[in-house]
Protein backbone atom coordinates (compact mmCIF):
# COMPACT_ATOMS: atom_id res chain seq x y z
CA UNK A 1 0.00 0.00 0.00
CA UNK A 2 1.23 3.55 -1.26
CA UNK A 3 1.00 5.42 2.17
CA UNK A 4 1.50 9.34 0.63
CA UNK A 5 2.89 10.90 3.83
CA UNK A 6 5.75 9.69 4.80
CA UNK A 7 6.17 10.99 8.56
CA UNK A 8 3.83 12.42 10.42
CA UNK A 9 3.24 12.95 14.47
CA UNK A 10 0.62 14.72 15.86
CA UNK A 11 -0.70 14.34 19.84
CA UNK A 12 -4.10 15.82 21.37
CA UNK A 13 -5.09 15.71 25.06
CA UNK A 14 -8.52 14.84 26.06
CA UNK A 15 -10.11 14.87 29.68
CA UNK A 16 -10.81 11.72 30.35
CA UNK A 17 -14.67 11.31 30.09
CA UNK A 18 -16.78 9.30 27.97
CA UNK A 19 -17.85 12.62 26.87
CA UNK A 20 -14.57 13.34 25.23
CA UNK A 21 -14.88 9.97 22.52
CA UNK A 22 -16.64 11.80 19.92
CA UNK A 23 -13.55 14.29 20.28
CA UNK A 24 -10.69 11.40 20.03
CA UNK A 25 -12.72 9.86 17.15
CA UNK A 26 -12.51 13.78 15.23
CA UNK A 27 -8.74 14.16 16.13
CA UNK A 28 -8.25 10.31 14.22
CA UNK A 29 -9.91 10.77 11.53
CA UNK A 30 -8.20 14.77 10.80
CA UNK A 31 -4.80 12.85 11.56
CA UNK A 32 -5.93 10.24 8.94
CA UNK A 33 -7.83 12.72 6.04
CA UNK A 34 -3.88 12.93 5.84
CA UNK A 35 -2.72 9.71 4.99
CA UNK A 36 -3.36 8.24 1.82
CA UNK A 37 -4.87 4.65 3.39
CA UNK A 38 -8.09 3.51 1.88
CA UNK A 39 -11.43 4.58 3.91
CA UNK A 40 -12.25 0.97 5.14
CA UNK A 41 -8.48 0.79 7.02
CA UNK A 42 -9.11 5.12 8.48
CA UNK A 43 -12.28 3.59 9.79
CA UNK A 44 -11.02 0.50 12.06
CA UNK A 45 -7.76 2.56 13.12
CA UNK A 46 -10.20 5.24 14.62
CA UNK A 47 -12.32 2.15 16.39
CA UNK A 48 -9.28 0.92 17.63
CA UNK A 49 -8.15 4.56 19.06
CA UNK A 50 -11.48 5.07 20.38
CA UNK A 51 -11.75 1.63 21.65
CA UNK A 52 -8.33 2.01 23.57
CA UNK A 53 -9.28 5.59 24.57
CA UNK A 54 -12.69 4.37 26.27
CA UNK A 55 -10.45 1.84 28.23
CA UNK A 56 -8.92 4.14 29.89
CA UNK A 57 -12.36 5.69 30.89
CA UNK A 58 -13.73 2.51 31.71
CA UNK A 59 -10.63 0.68 33.58
CA UNK A 60 -8.08 2.72 34.19
CA UNK A 61 -10.56 5.58 35.92
CA UNK A 62 -13.19 3.17 36.62
CA UNK A 63 -15.76 5.37 35.00
CA UNK A 64 -15.12 8.31 38.16
CA UNK A 65 -15.31 12.05 36.85
CA UNK A 66 -11.79 13.58 36.63
CA UNK A 67 -10.49 16.36 35.25
CA UNK A 68 -7.32 14.14 34.41
CA UNK A 69 -6.39 14.24 30.59
CA UNK A 70 -5.06 11.58 28.57
CA UNK A 71 -2.89 12.48 25.45
CA UNK A 72 -2.80 10.19 22.54
CA UNK A 73 -0.03 10.83 20.22
CA UNK A 74 0.31 9.02 16.46
CA UNK A 75 2.87 8.70 14.28
CA UNK A 76 3.60 7.93 10.99
CA UNK A 77 7.28 7.12 9.46
CA UNK A 78 7.91 5.29 6.67
CA UNK A 79 4.10 3.44 7.00
CA UNK A 80 4.69 2.51 9.97
CA UNK A 81 1.96 3.68 12.21
CA UNK A 82 2.24 4.04 16.51
CA UNK A 83 -0.05 5.16 18.43
CA UNK A 84 0.49 6.24 22.20
CA UNK A 85 -1.66 6.80 24.75
CA UNK A 86 -0.88 8.25 28.24
CA UNK A 87 -2.55 8.46 31.08
CA UNK A 88 -2.47 9.12 34.92
CA UNK A 89 -5.15 6.33 35.89
CA UNK A 90 -4.61 3.04 37.66
CA UNK A 91 -1.90 1.03 37.09
CA UNK A 92 -3.12 -1.32 34.06
CA UNK A 93 -1.64 -4.72 34.21
CA UNK A 94 -0.85 -6.71 31.11
CA UNK A 95 -1.88 -9.82 32.35
CA UNK A 96 -4.91 -8.76 33.29
CA UNK A 97 -5.69 -6.83 30.26
CA UNK A 98 -7.60 -9.72 28.08
CA UNK A 99 -10.73 -9.81 26.29
CA UNK A 100 -13.44 -12.24 26.63
CA UNK A 101 -13.79 -15.65 24.65
CA UNK A 102 -15.21 -14.62 21.35
CA UNK A 103 -17.53 -17.75 21.24
CA UNK A 104 -18.67 -16.15 25.24
CA UNK A 105 -21.51 -14.55 24.04
CA UNK A 106 -22.37 -11.19 26.59
CA UNK A 107 -22.25 -7.81 26.43
CA UNK A 108 -18.85 -6.31 27.10
CA UNK A 109 -14.93 -7.42 26.81
CA UNK A 110 -14.68 -6.60 22.70
CA UNK A 111 -13.00 -3.33 22.89
CA UNK A 112 -10.15 -5.30 23.78
CA UNK A 113 -10.63 -8.09 21.02
CA UNK A 114 -11.39 -4.99 18.19
CA UNK A 115 -8.02 -3.84 19.07
CA UNK A 116 -6.01 -6.92 18.70
CA UNK A 117 -8.21 -7.70 15.39
CA UNK A 118 -6.97 -4.39 13.66
CA UNK A 119 -3.77 -3.58 15.04
CA UNK A 120 -0.40 -5.84 14.73
CA UNK A 121 0.59 -5.30 18.11
CA UNK A 122 -0.28 -4.55 21.68
CA UNK A 123 2.02 -3.10 24.03
CA UNK A 124 1.76 -1.53 27.73
CA UNK A 125 4.61 0.33 29.13
CA UNK A 126 5.29 1.89 32.16
CA UNK A 127 4.55 5.49 31.63
CA UNK A 128 7.16 7.98 32.80
CA UNK A 129 6.41 10.36 35.01
CA UNK A 130 3.62 12.37 35.18
CA UNK A 131 1.91 9.31 33.31
CA UNK A 132 1.03 6.35 34.77
CA UNK A 133 0.20 4.30 31.92
CA UNK A 134 1.78 4.26 28.48
CA UNK A 135 0.00 2.05 26.39
CA UNK A 136 1.28 1.51 22.14
CA UNK A 137 -0.52 0.19 19.23
CA UNK A 138 1.21 -0.34 16.03
CA UNK A 139 0.73 -1.36 12.96
CA UNK A 140 2.81 -1.33 9.80
CA UNK A 141 0.90 0.36 6.63
CA UNK A 142 3.14 -0.85 3.63
CA UNK A 143 1.87 -4.56 4.48
CA UNK B 1 -27.22 9.89 18.95
CA UNK B 2 -31.44 10.53 17.99
CA UNK B 3 -34.49 8.44 17.77
CA UNK B 4 -37.57 7.72 16.40
CA UNK B 5 -39.60 5.15 17.52
CA UNK B 6 -42.78 4.30 15.26
CA UNK B 7 -45.28 1.57 16.25
CA UNK B 8 -47.38 -0.66 14.19
CA UNK B 9 -49.54 -3.29 16.17
CA UNK B 10 -46.92 -5.16 18.45
CA UNK B 11 -43.71 -4.28 16.30
CA UNK B 12 -41.92 -1.23 18.03
CA UNK B 13 -39.42 0.22 15.19
CA UNK B 14 -36.53 2.28 16.51
CA UNK B 15 -34.93 4.41 14.26
CA UNK B 16 -31.20 5.29 15.33
CA UNK B 17 -29.45 7.93 13.61
CA UNK B 18 -26.11 8.99 14.38
CA UNK B 19 -22.74 7.83 16.82
CA UNK B 20 -23.10 5.10 19.30
CA UNK B 21 -20.44 4.69 22.00
CA UNK B 22 -20.18 4.27 25.68
CA UNK B 23 -21.33 8.15 26.00
CA UNK B 24 -24.93 7.14 24.60
CA UNK B 25 -25.28 3.46 25.42
CA UNK B 26 -27.19 4.31 28.50
CA UNK B 27 -29.71 6.36 26.86
CA UNK B 28 -30.04 3.81 23.97
CA UNK B 29 -30.53 1.31 26.38
CA UNK B 30 -33.49 3.49 28.06
CA UNK B 31 -35.10 3.77 24.85
CA UNK B 32 -34.76 -0.25 23.84
CA UNK B 33 -35.23 -2.21 26.95
CA UNK B 34 -38.80 -0.86 27.99
CA UNK B 35 -40.00 -1.99 24.47
CA UNK B 36 -38.47 -5.25 25.17
CA UNK B 37 -39.71 -5.56 28.36
CA UNK B 38 -43.59 -4.75 26.64
CA UNK B 39 -42.96 -7.75 24.97
CA UNK B 40 -42.80 -6.12 21.67
CA UNK B 41 -40.71 -7.59 18.48
CA UNK B 42 -38.30 -4.78 18.29
CA UNK B 43 -36.85 -3.72 14.93
CA UNK B 44 -33.37 -0.98 15.19
CA UNK B 45 -33.10 0.30 12.21
CA UNK B 46 -29.68 1.43 12.23
CA UNK B 47 -29.55 2.94 8.53
CA UNK B 48 -28.29 5.89 9.59
CA UNK B 49 -25.99 4.53 12.22
CA UNK B 50 -22.78 6.00 11.14
CA UNK B 51 -20.05 4.60 13.50
CA UNK B 52 -21.01 1.36 16.84
CA UNK B 53 -18.03 0.75 19.15
CA UNK B 54 -17.78 -2.12 21.36
CA UNK B 55 -20.34 -0.39 23.81
CA UNK B 56 -23.04 -0.14 21.05
CA UNK B 57 -22.13 -3.81 20.61
CA UNK B 58 -23.05 -4.68 23.63
CA UNK B 59 -26.21 -3.12 24.12
CA UNK B 60 -27.25 -5.06 20.82
CA UNK B 61 -26.19 -8.33 22.35
CA UNK B 62 -28.11 -7.26 25.84
CA UNK B 63 -31.20 -6.54 23.55
CA UNK B 64 -30.86 -9.50 21.95
CA UNK B 65 -30.62 -11.61 25.31
CA UNK B 66 -33.50 -9.99 27.01
CA UNK B 67 -35.58 -10.49 24.35
CA UNK B 68 -35.24 -13.79 23.82
CA UNK B 69 -35.61 -14.73 27.68
CA UNK B 70 -38.82 -12.92 26.83
CA UNK B 71 -39.94 -14.65 24.43
CA UNK B 72 -39.69 -11.68 21.96
CA UNK B 73 -37.42 -10.55 19.36
CA UNK B 74 -34.95 -7.82 18.15
CA UNK B 75 -34.07 -7.83 14.21
CA UNK B 76 -31.44 -5.75 13.09
CA UNK B 77 -32.86 -3.94 9.64
CA UNK B 78 -30.92 -1.84 6.90
CA UNK B 79 -27.56 -2.17 8.60
CA UNK B 80 -25.15 0.36 7.63
CA UNK B 81 -22.10 -0.61 6.13
CA UNK B 82 -19.99 0.26 8.79
CA UNK B 83 -21.80 -1.08 11.62
CA UNK B 84 -22.07 -4.71 9.56
CA UNK B 85 -18.17 -4.68 9.79
CA UNK B 86 -18.28 -3.77 13.69
CA UNK B 87 -21.23 -6.93 13.93
CA UNK B 88 -18.84 -9.41 11.74
CA UNK B 89 -15.65 -8.23 13.63
CA UNK B 90 -17.52 -9.60 16.39
CA UNK B 91 -18.35 -12.85 14.97
CA UNK B 92 -22.06 -11.84 15.78
CA UNK B 93 -23.55 -12.12 12.19
CA UNK B 94 -24.99 -15.71 13.28
CA UNK B 95 -25.93 -14.83 16.76
CA UNK B 96 -28.27 -11.46 15.44
CA UNK B 97 -31.05 -11.45 14.26
CA UNK B 98 -29.63 -9.58 10.83
CA UNK B 99 -32.21 -8.67 8.39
Amino acid sequence: MNVAIKSITEQRDFVVSSSSLKQVRSFSREVFEKVNIDQDLKDELVLAIAEAAQNIVKHAYQGEDTEDKMEIKISLEKGHLEIGFFDKGRPVEEKNVRHRKIDDIKPGGLGTFFIQQIMDAVVFKEGEKPWINHLVLTKNLNS
Amino acid sequence: MSYKVTEEGNISTVHLDGEIDMDVTEKAKEIIMPLIEAKKEVHLNLKEVQYMDSSGISVLIESHQKATELGTKVILKEISKSVLKVIMMAKLEQILNLD
